[in-house]
């Protein structure tokens, strides 16, 4: 276990992270019992849990870069490939499932914490299990506060936000899991890095051309169906109003069905079409994503699309994740290249 | 209209239906998410039918001829297609409360449609469409065998289709409890409960001659229906060939029911309560009950299509959920208002 964990401080977290930060900058060790307020709920840790189930690809990769790969027994609920520098470490750790794990299979892996990326897998009314659930087998559970502050999931579906989604909430878990872990000062090298990428970023389109809009296509349920898009307080909103572009969708829901009328009409300067491994819808794929637009009677005359101006971005990006930061890259690059920024 | 002679009558009715029908698909086109003016949409038309080279938005002329008119038609379609099978059922099976879907076809075509999105069956090829299409037919296969293997009779058909969708839609339940996530389910929810967003071209050249021709058979057995009215043994002493027109016209509402449903999902309401209204305007004759239910049908699911679009702004309702909110009420008011002898 320990020849692991060296190994994997060496190959990932040496690289990016501790350049970040002079090693000088010492963090506070946690006090134990450490007593946290998440997601409306009070859990507390008697020490650092050894063992952790992690629901969620976000949750999962965020213990991974504070590196507690060698503490997560079990993961689930992937939306794409691991991050690349985890293939190997990801490789050796069960996947419970793809999708949602069951109950029992979470509990098999005997966790002493169970983090979850969704309230709608684990929270008051969880497919897999509720909290309440847990807490009678004295397992606590973290929930990534992007999915409950600010967040109304009680309406079914991908919820409703009643705040704009920003990075300050995934920093948060960052922070929470570094403490619970206690590993403060790699959570702190971590939430710089993530910043300093951000910074670069917004710093590459200094000068945007004008008014720009930008529509983010995540998938649709049926091909010619209405998509969901991005409304308007999501982790695109906060990739947009990040690199200065207004989203034409104008919904509070995470993942409204929106008209293609209503989107052509609207005229988005750009298109961002979401990639990704799932394959629930045949739009998930990105190629019947372009073959659509590009040859329905409609979208294939918008100007976005007749002049080319799509953008191919990650899906994770487009959920509040660490990976968001990768989108706010994404975009600023692909403006660029088609000549909206400089 | 009593001392009308029959083609003046026939010329009548052909002209009211046709006046209806080419006000409610204008409407449709007319009314959207996005507001279009009305010359746009005439311009459009002119553009489209005769050619008239008017210089438009090709977002716009798009928008109206690719979208609001083809959904309008297989609106139309789908309207008097189900309202013509729930008359027909109706006096073949001297039930009152029987509809299209009396026969297993919705359930078998949500099982088709489950197993295809949420199991992954025949991916790649098979389409939602496609899959609640087979499932429709293999419901209503089984139930044409148990209701053969049950012996004659109405009764043992509505009991065959009563087993036929508690089997079917236990199925469902079991494919959707057992693997679907809650989005996924969301997403059969809402297909199940009818949705024409994805509706273009293609679907209209499929949903006008399937609607035509169960027209033109139905019709054709006005008279064999009109004699259902007293049973099968006096249908029988007055000379129908009861086996041939049973088999012939239950196949038909079948195959007309299955492909609607496999369009557009299945919509409620219109199959089981159109024929009621049209029988209490225009009398039990099947001659002109079987064009009053197709024609009102038509018109009604049209409306109720731009109702649903239109009153949330910004969001579409399931067009089920809008049949029946709808249809419900108008019919309290004609039950009430129905003239007392007729």
């Amino acid at each position: 276990m320990y020849s692991r964990t060296l190994r994997f401080l060496l190959a990932a977290a040496a690289t990016t992270l501790f350049a970040a930060t002079p090693k000088a900058a010492f963090a506070q060790q946690t006090h134990y019992p450490l007593t946290l307020t998440n997601c409306g709920q009070e859990i507390t840790f008697e020490q650092a849990p050894e063992r952790v189930v992690s629901v969620g690809q976000s949750s999962t990769e965020i213990l991974y870069l504070l590196g507690l790969a060698d503490k997560v027994v079990g993961t689930a609920l992937w939306l794409g490939p691991v991050l690349e520098e985890f293939e190997a470490v990801n490789a050796e750790i069960p996947r419970l499932a793809d999708n949602a794990p069951s109950f029992e299979s979470v509990l098999s892996a005997k966790p002493a914490l169970v983090t979850t990326q969704f309230e709608s897998q684990i929270g008051p009314k969880g497919v897999v299990a509720t909290t309440a659930q847990f807490a009678d087998l004295g397992i606590p559970v973290y929930t990534a506060p992007a999915d409950c502050i600010g967040k109304d999931n009680s309406t079914g579906g991908d919820g409703l936000r009643t705040e704009t989604f920003a990075m300050d909430l995934i920093y948060r878990e960052i922070d929470d899991l570094a403490r619970i872990f206690d590993v403060k000062e790699r959570g702190e090298a971590l939430i710089a890095d993530l910043k300093a990428r951000e910074a670069a970023a917004k710093e590459k389109i200094a000068t945007l051309t004008g008014d720009i809009s930008a529509v983010f296509w995540f998938s649709s349920a049926e091909l010619q169906t209405d998509p969901y898009v991005a409304g308007r307080r999501g982790a695109p909103a906060y990739i947009m109003s990040t690199l200065g572009i207004r989203n034409v969708i104008d919904s509070a829901e995470e993942w409204p069905t929106i008209g293609w009328e209503t989107i052509a009409r609207a005229d988005p300067t750009v298109i961002v079409a979401g990639e990704m491994d799932r394959r629930r819808y045949p739009a998930d794929d990105l190629a019947v994503k372009l073959e659509f637009l590009r040859t329905d009677p409609v979208t294939s005359l918008m100007p976005a699309v007749r002049e080319d101006r799509i953008v191919i971005m990650d899906a994770q990006a487009m959920n509040p994740t660490i990976r968001t930061i990768e989108g706010i890259e994404i975009l600023a690059e692909g403006l660029a290249q088609v000549g909206l920024a400089k | 209209m009593r001392t009308a002679s029959a083609p003046v009558r026939l010329l009548a009715g052909g002209t009211l239906a046709a006046v209806t029908l080419t006000g409610a698909v204008a409407l449709g086109a007319a009314v959207g998410e996005t507001s279009i003016p009305v010359e746009t949409v005439l311009k459009t038309v002119a553009n489209r039918l005769w050619a008239a080279g008017y210089a438009l938005d090709p977002i716009d002329e798009g928008i109206i001829w690719n979208y609001r008119i083809a959904r309008a038609l297989v609106a139309a379609c789908c309207g008097a297609s189900l309202a013509l099978c729930g008359a027909v059922l109706q006096s073949l099976l001297r039930n009152a409360l029987a509809d299209p879907y009396i026969l297993g076809i919705s359930a078998g075509a949500s099982s088709g449609a489950v197993a295809v999105a949420i199991l992954g069956l025949g991916s790649g090829f098979l389409t939602l469409s496609l899959g609640a299409f087979a499932g429709a037919l293999i419901a209503f296969g089984l139930v044409a065998l148990l209701a053969l293997g049950a012996g004659r009779g109405p009764a043992a058909i509505i009991l065959a289709g009563v087993a036929g969708s508690q089997l079917f839609n236990a199925l469902t339940s079991f494919i959707v409890t057992k693997s679907a996530t809650a989005d996924q389910a969301r997403g059969i929810m809402f297909w199940l409960l009818g949705n024409l967003s994805g509706v273009r071209w293609p679907d209209v050249w499929l949903a006008v001659p399937v609607a035509l021709a169960g027209f033109v058979l139905c019709q054709g057995h006005a008279r064999a229906l009109d004699a259902f009215a007293f049973g099968t043994q006096s249908a029988a002493s007055l000379g129908v060939p009861v086996k041939r027109v049973y088999a012939a016209l239950i196949a038909a509402a079948a195959f007309m029911t299955a492909t609607m449903v496999s369009i557009v999902g299945s919509i409620g309401f219109v199959g089981l309560v159109i024929p009621h209204a049209a029988r209490l305007l225009v009398g039990v004759r099947h001659g002109v009950l079987l064009p009053a239910s197709a024609l009102i049908g038509a018109a009604f699911m049209v409306a109720a299509d731009i109702l649903s679009r239109t009153i949330i702004p910004g969001q579409v309702l399931p067009i089920g959920v809008m049949t029946a909110l709808v249809g419900a009420p108008a019919f309290a008011m004609i039950l009430i208002h129905r003239p007392v002898a007729r």
